[in-house]
Formats: structure tokens, C-alpha cells, sequence
């Protein structure tokens, strides 16, 4: 370390830059983004109206609102009860694979990297109720016809399983780098003393990997508070708006309608709602299992 | 030695830091000079202009939404009328901007509303969009313009563009909404266009007994169904009533409303819809149709350019025809009234007055581009109904296509037209049929009434609010 850096003027000046951009992009708009939610404005005009607290007992008190807070709920719960164990199954399957390893990693890689709306074209034609491959073989264990996207009591799960497909696999490559890290003695160890590969992942690996599937937990929680873009291409939130979530309310109601006060209300709401849930996750089950010494 | 080094390169940075963010700032001065910079090209591009340039050069730009292949006959007229304005304007010249429609209307156009920036001539939705602009004063109007050029009663209708009396933007072009009918089906089976909704009916079962689907259906988009709906309950409680809605003059629990959201309602408990048919996208409506599979689609007359050579329904150019919504007995008002839209088209930044010379150029724009020559030239080339009123003779004389003839027959013998309810009642409400009441009504639900209950309590909200 040298002087320069011990004067306060030259440290300052080089936080200054990313200080300026963080700033910029992130702490300028979060403030206006809370200024204009007590506002009635329209987007448009130079006049804006405060109107307290307005929009936020509007957004609390709409039952559409609050659908759309459970369909957001529903995404976190699918992922954590659903997604997450298979993640860790196909991880713990595919390191223990012996041949095409490299294969079935970007086989399984391959849905995360395709756009929304082309997964939402090809998984339209899945879901297609007449030609579709899913009824295709539903019909021939005699099921009748299933409108999955068009009936309410699919759609949703419908959007749940494209979305954990085409997350998966992001999940599966972190997963996995988790696994391949492990010391390669533990397990040795272990198989030596008799152990089964059941026993072996039960207790050697899964222990061990625990701070990346806490991260996936938190990462599924924060991609679910602010899902759309699936949403958006599978159903455009129907059948009459059971599939909304907070962000395609957000559109609907406010952006669309030029209300951009209540917008930045809705915002700021989905903002709050993923800081309060990441954070307790964080305070509660994640910083328990941090750190992992070998 | 190190210090001194360490500071000027930190202070190195900050000051290139510093002048970036200075360019950035100044929209206008910064503006202002890229565009001193650019027009040395352009100006070498056009040789015939430079000599008798008397004037200094300026510029205005033009933003327009024909972006893609299917709009490249739209794009054409606008280009043509680009070059006559700058033939006729000394030291003029215009920017093209091409954005697509849906970007440049919900963030583009916005944006540039709310921080005072919009290109001179621009795409314009009319309602909602035009009054929101126009109420903030941001948009230019144009009601001396048309005195000044003779043009202000040559337009169909300009409601969508008027706010407190005053115009501010002109539709382009327009549309009118009906029934395209499988011709060829309709010949082998002895079926004829119907006069009246209870042969509309009888045709409809007829079809349904056949093992055809009556009516092509895909209601992923609330909009799509709901233009027929709004037909349905405009012949049932008379085309003006959905005007009266946001004035309180009507309310959506009129029983003759109802009777149109209940027939709707009907047609699909019978199974007339395509089944499934919440779950499809508008781009499968068409392919229904043309595939054979639905022998009625209820669309818009944009949709008579897809029955073009070389577009998606060219195996059935000459199989189709169009009819308007047949009367209903006892239904109120104008029983032959078409639904017709003139909601798009072009409007004009209120900067634009500050400047004699860029006013000349939007005078000369609008002169160009809204005359007879130019719609019929929309109607033959594009398929898109004239905006403006024109003479039945020279429209008959210059359309050739079979399909369009219909059209502009149907036209013709609609004694009145309406707006769709978008255009007449708040987003609001707009949202809440479009979004989830018809959706429901469609998915059953809902009952008529209930949907009409629950959309007049969001018109007395938006109608509160509007006080």
C-alpha cells in the first residue's frame, strides 16, 4: 500500500466514478421511483400532484392486487418445493455420470440461454390443445382434452412449469460447480468405509453444497417477485387476469392507462415485498450456512 | 513522484468523467450540434438542392411506425410525400425515424412527451393518447391549418383527435369491423349472407351441424372478441350508447346491453367459438379462417390484405367476402351502423408554432399526405379504409380487388358508424372488459349481468375521477 491512497482527496476520488454511476442507475432512481409513487402523475405532464398516500391504499385494498401477490407467491413456492429438489437431483445425477458429462450439462444449459418469447412460442405449441405433444400423450391414456393455457385452473401451473424449465438448468451448471469442488477424498473416504451413493450424497455432498442451494433459493425468490416476461408470452396474464403477477399489474393498471404515479406505487411495493422476503431468508436460513471449511 | 501521478491520473479520469456527463446533459445545445454535424452528408447526398439554397439548412423529424415488410407499401406514400415537402421547402430536410408501433406509443413517444423533446411529426394514437398530450399542451393544433386548407369537414370523423373543441392530430387511415364469410362454403351448402340475426343464426347452427366451427375465435387478447361483443351490444342498445357511458347519460346495466354481452354468451354455450380458444393468439384467428377449419371471422377490414398474392390467405383470394352485423328485432338506433376506427395517424409537436419555417413544412406535410390521391392510394396498395370522405364514383373506379368492393359496398350502405368502446369510454374501464369481464364472460364465468355490474362500478369510479 502506498501514501496516495492514505489521502483522503485521492480516495475519495476514486470512489467517486462508480459512486457517481451507482448514483446515476440505482440510488437516483429508487428515490424518484418512491417521490413520484405518492403522485397522481400521468407520465406526461409538468404539473404533479401529490396526493399522499393514495395510491398505496389503492394498490393494498385491490383484490387484483393482491391475486397477483399470491400468483407471485405461487412462482416462489413452485421453485422452492419443486424446482430446488430436482435441481439438486439432476446436479447430484449428472456428477456422478461417467460418460457425457459435458453433454448432458449443455443439454440441460440449453433452455437458460434461449429468449422468453421463443420459449413461450415452443412451449405454446406443447401446450396446444389439439395438436399439442402434451395432450398428444394424454390422449393415449385416455384423457380428454385439457385447455392448459385457456382454463384457469392450468394456466398458472401451466407458467410454472415452462418458467422452472427454462431455469433449470442455469441452476443445475451452479449446483454442479458446487459439487465438483468438493474434495474428491471426503467421498473416497466415505465409499471406503462403506458407504452407499445414496449415504454418500445425503451426507457428504448435500451438507456441503448447502450454500449454493441457499443461493439458488435466494435467486429463485428474487427472479419470482419480478416475473413477467414468461407471463407476458404464455398468457398475457388471462384467463381474465388469473395469471397476473405484480409486475403484469404494474403494466395493466398503471403504465398502460397512463398513470404512472400508481405505477411507481406498484413498483415500489414489489420492491419492498423482495427486500422484506430476501432478507429474512437471508437472516434466517441463509446466514447459517455460510461458510464451509475443509 | 508516485503521489503526484496517482493524483493526475485520478484527476484524469474525473475530469473525462465530468465532460461526458456535461454532453449528456444538455440535450438541446448537444442536439443541436450532432445535427450541424450530420447535415454536411445529407446535404452532398442531394446535389439539386445546394445551388439554390438561399436559405440556412434545417431539419424536422418525422416519426413513423411503418417498420417491417408488411408495411413497406405504407412507407412508400410517406416517403413520397417526404420528397414533395422537400422539393418545396428551401434548406429542408427531413429525418426519417421508423419505430416500432407499440414502442413508439407506450415508452418512445412518452418519453419524449415528458421531458419536451418530441420530433416534429409523429405516429399519434387518438384516444386515449392525443387528448393525455393535447391536455398538457404538447401538441400542436391544427384546427387554423385545416381552415387554412379547406380540409377540415373532408374527414370522416375526427373525435378521436378533438379535445376541448380543438383538433390535434388526423387519422391516416381507417377501419371498419364485420364478418368475412367462407364464400366457397357458403355457395356449396346454399347459404346466403344474412339479413337479419336470426338467419345469422340459422347459419351459424348450420355450420355447427356440419362439424365446421362457425366462428374463429382467439381470445388470449381481450380486444379480439370483444369486437364482436361490442357490436352485438351496440345493435341491441343503439351505436350511440357507449358514448354515453363515460358522461353517466348510460350505464353498462342498460338490459339492452346486457342482451348483447348474454348473446355473445349464447353463441358460445352452443359452441360456435373455436374451443380453446382463450388460449389462442390473434395471429391464429386468421390462420383458422384460411385453413378452412372456421367459416366466419369477425375482424377488421386490415385483415382484407392478408387475402393478397403472396400473403398468408392467398389460396382463397376470390373465396371471401365480408357483411356487416345484421339487424336485430327490436334492437335500438341505426340498425345497419358499422363499427369504424380512424384512431391513428399523425400528429405534430407544439414547438412546431415557435417556428415559421418548420409550421410551412407541417402545412405542406398535411397538404401531401391528406388528400384524395393519397387515400385512394391507402385503400388499393395497402387495404386500409380512407379516413376522409371521397367520392363513391372515383373510389368504385379504382378499386379492382373483389374483396374490397364488398367492403366499401358494406360502407356504402351503413347509413351510420360508431367508434369502438376504447375510443369512447377511460382506460379503465378498458382494462377491466378487456383484461378480465369478457375473458370471464368467454370462460363462463360470469353471468351478463354480473359482468355489466362490475363494469359500470368501474365507470362510476372513472367517471368520479374524471370530475
Amino acid at each position: 500500500m502506498n501514501k496516495a491512497l492514505r489521502n483522503p482527496v485521492t480516495f475519495f476520488l476514486f470512489i467517486l466514478p462508480g459512486f457517481i454511476l451507482m448514483t446515476m442507475f440505482f440510488i437516483y432512481p429508487i428515490i424518484s421511483a418512491v417521490y413520484y409513487s405518492f403522485t397522481s402523475w400521468n407520465g406526461v405532464s409538468d404539473h404533479v400532484k401529490f396526493i399522499g398516500l393514495n395510491n398505496y391504499t389503492k394498490a393494498l385494498g385491490d383484490e387484483r392486487f393482491w391475486i397477483s401477490v399470491t400468483n407471485n407467491g405461487l412462482f416462489i413456492a413452485f421453485s422452492i418445493i419443486i424446482q430446488v429438489p430436482m435441481i439438486v437431483f439432476f446436479s447430484l445425477l449428472i456428477a456422478n455420470v461417467r460418460s457425457l458429462k459435458g453433454l448432458y450439462k449443455t443439454a440441460v444449459f440449453l433452455p437458460s440461454i434461449m429468449s422468453t418469447a421463443v420459449i413461450g412460442i415452443l412451449w405454446g405449441f406443447i401446450y396446444e390443445p389439439n395438436i399439442g405433444l402434451l395432450n398428444s400423450i394424454l390422449k393415449l391414456f385416455g384423457v380428454d382434452t385439457i385447455y392448459w393455457l385457456a382454463d384457469e385452473k392450468y394456466a398458472m401451473l401451466s407458467i410454472l412449469i415452462t418458467n422452472a424449465w427454462q431455469w433449470t438448468g442455469f441452476y443445475i451448471v451452479m449446483v454442479l460447480a458446487a459439487i465438483i469442488s468438493i474434495p474428491r477424498e471426503l467421498e473416497e473416504a466415505a465409499a471406503i468405509d462403506g458407504a452407499s451413493g445414496i449415504q454418500r450424497a445425503m451426507r457428504i455432498t448435500l451438507p456441503l453444497i448447502r450454500p449454493i442451494i441457499s443461493v439458488v433459493i435466494m435467486l429463485s425468490i428474487a427472479g419470482a417477485m419480478k416475473a413477467a416476461d414468461i407471463v407476458i408470452v404464455m398468457t398475457k396474464g388471462g384467463p381474465a387476469g388469473s395469471t397476473d403477477v405484480m409486475a403484469t399489474y404494474m403494466i395493466k393498471y398503471a403504465i398502460t392507462n397512463f398513470k404512472y404515479g400508481y405505477g411507481n406505487t406498484v413498483a415500489v411495493l414489489i420492491f419492498v415485498f423482495t427486500l422484506v422476503l430476501t432478507a429474512l431468508y437471508q437472516w434466517l436460513i441463509a446466514r447459517r450456512s455460510e461458510r464451509i471449511k475443509y | 513522484m508516485k503521489k503526484s501521478l496517482m493524483l493526475l491520473v485520478s484527476l484524469l479520469v474525473l475530469t473525462s468523467l465530468l465532460l461526458s456527463a456535461c454532453g449528456g446533459g444538455s440535450k438541446q445545445t448537444s442536439s443541436s450540434q450532432t445535427t450541424e454535424e450530420q447535415t454536411p452528408p445529407q446535404t452532398t447526398e442531394q446535389t439539386g438542392t445546394e445551388e439554390k439554397k438561399s436559405a440556412e439548412p434545417f431539419e424536422i423529424t418525422i416519426r413513423h411506425t411503418q417498420v417491417g415488410a408488411d408495411k413497406q407499401k405504407r412507407l412508400a406514400i410517406l416517403t413520397d410525400v417526404v420528397k414533395k415537402v422537400e422539393a418545396d421547402v428551401e434548406g429542408l430536410t427531413i429525418n426519417l425515424d421508423g419505430v416500432d408501433s407499440d414502442v413508439n406509443r407506450k415508452e418512445k413517444l412518452r418519453g419524449e412527451m415528458a421531458a419536451g423533446n418530441p420530433p416534429e411529426i409523429f405516429d399519434l394514437f387518438g384516444s386515449p393518447d392525443s387528448k393525455v398530450y393535447a391536455k398538457e399542451g404538447k401538441l400542436l393544433d391544427l384546427t387554423p391549418i385545416l381552415d387554412e386548407l379547406g380540409i377540415k369537414d373532408k374527414f370522416t370523423s375526427l373525435a378521436p383527435f378533438t379535445y376541448e373543441g380543438k383538433i390535434y392530430g388526423l387519422p391516416i387511415g381507417g377501419s371498419g369491423e364485420g364478418f368475412f364469410y367462407n364464400k366457397e362454403y357458403f355457395q356449396q351448402k346454399g347459404l346466403k349472407p344474412p339479413t337479419t340475426m336470426a338467419e345469422l343464426d340459422n347459419i351459424l347452427d348450420t355450420i355447427k351441424k356440419d362439424g365446421k366451427v362457425p366462428l374463429a375465435a382467439a381470445s388470449k387478447a381481450g380486444w379480439v372478441p370483444l369486437m364482436l361483443t361490442n357490436h352485438l351490444w351496440s345493435r341491441y342498445a343503439g351505436p350511440d350508447i357507449t358514448a354515453k357511458f363515460a358522461t353517466g347519460e348510460a350505464k353498462w346495466t342498460d338490459p339492452n346491453v346486457i342482451k348483447g354481452f348474454a348473446k355473445h354468451q349464447e353463441w358460445v354455450d352452443k359452441g360456435y367459438f373455436k374451443k380453446g380458444e382463450l388460449g389462442f393468439e390473434y395471429g391464429e384467428y386468421t390462420t383458422q379462417f384460411t385453413s378452412g377449419e372456421a367459416i366466419l371471422m369477425y375482424d377488421g377490414t386490415w385483415k382484407s390484405s392478408v387475402f393478397k398474392p403472396g400473403q398468408s390467405g392467398e389460396g382463397m383470394i376470390g373465396k371471401v367476402g365480408f357483411f356487416n352485423m345484421p339487424p336485430v328485432e327490436g334492437g335500438i338506433g341505426d340498425q345497419t351502423a358499422l363499427m369504424r376506427d380512424v384512431n391513428n395517424g399523425y400528429g405534430f409537436s407544439a414547438a412546431v408554432a415557435d417556428d415559421p419555417r418548420k409550421l410551412e413544412a407541417v402545412k405542406l406535410f398535411i397538404k401531401y399526405l391528406y388528400n384524395e390521391d393519397m387515400q385512394i392510394r391507402g385503400l388499393v396498395e395497402d387495404g386500409v379504409l380512407p379516413s376522409m370522405k371521397l367520392d363513391e364514383a372515383t373510389l368504385n373506379a379504382n378499386i379492382t380487388d373483389d374483396l374490397m368492393k364488398e367492403i366499401v359496398a358494406v360502407l356504402n350502405s351503413a347509413q351510420s358508424s360508431f367508434p369502438a368502446f376504447d375510443a369512447l369510454v377511460q382506460a379503465d374501464v378498458t382494462t377491466e372488459i378487456s383484461n378480465i369481464q369478457i375473458q370471464k364472460l368467454i370462460g363462463k364465468q360470469t353471468t351478463p349481468e354480473k359482468m355489466a355490474e362490475a363494469l359500470q362500478k368501474v365507470q362510476d369510479e372513472a367517471n368520479a375521477a374524471a370530475e
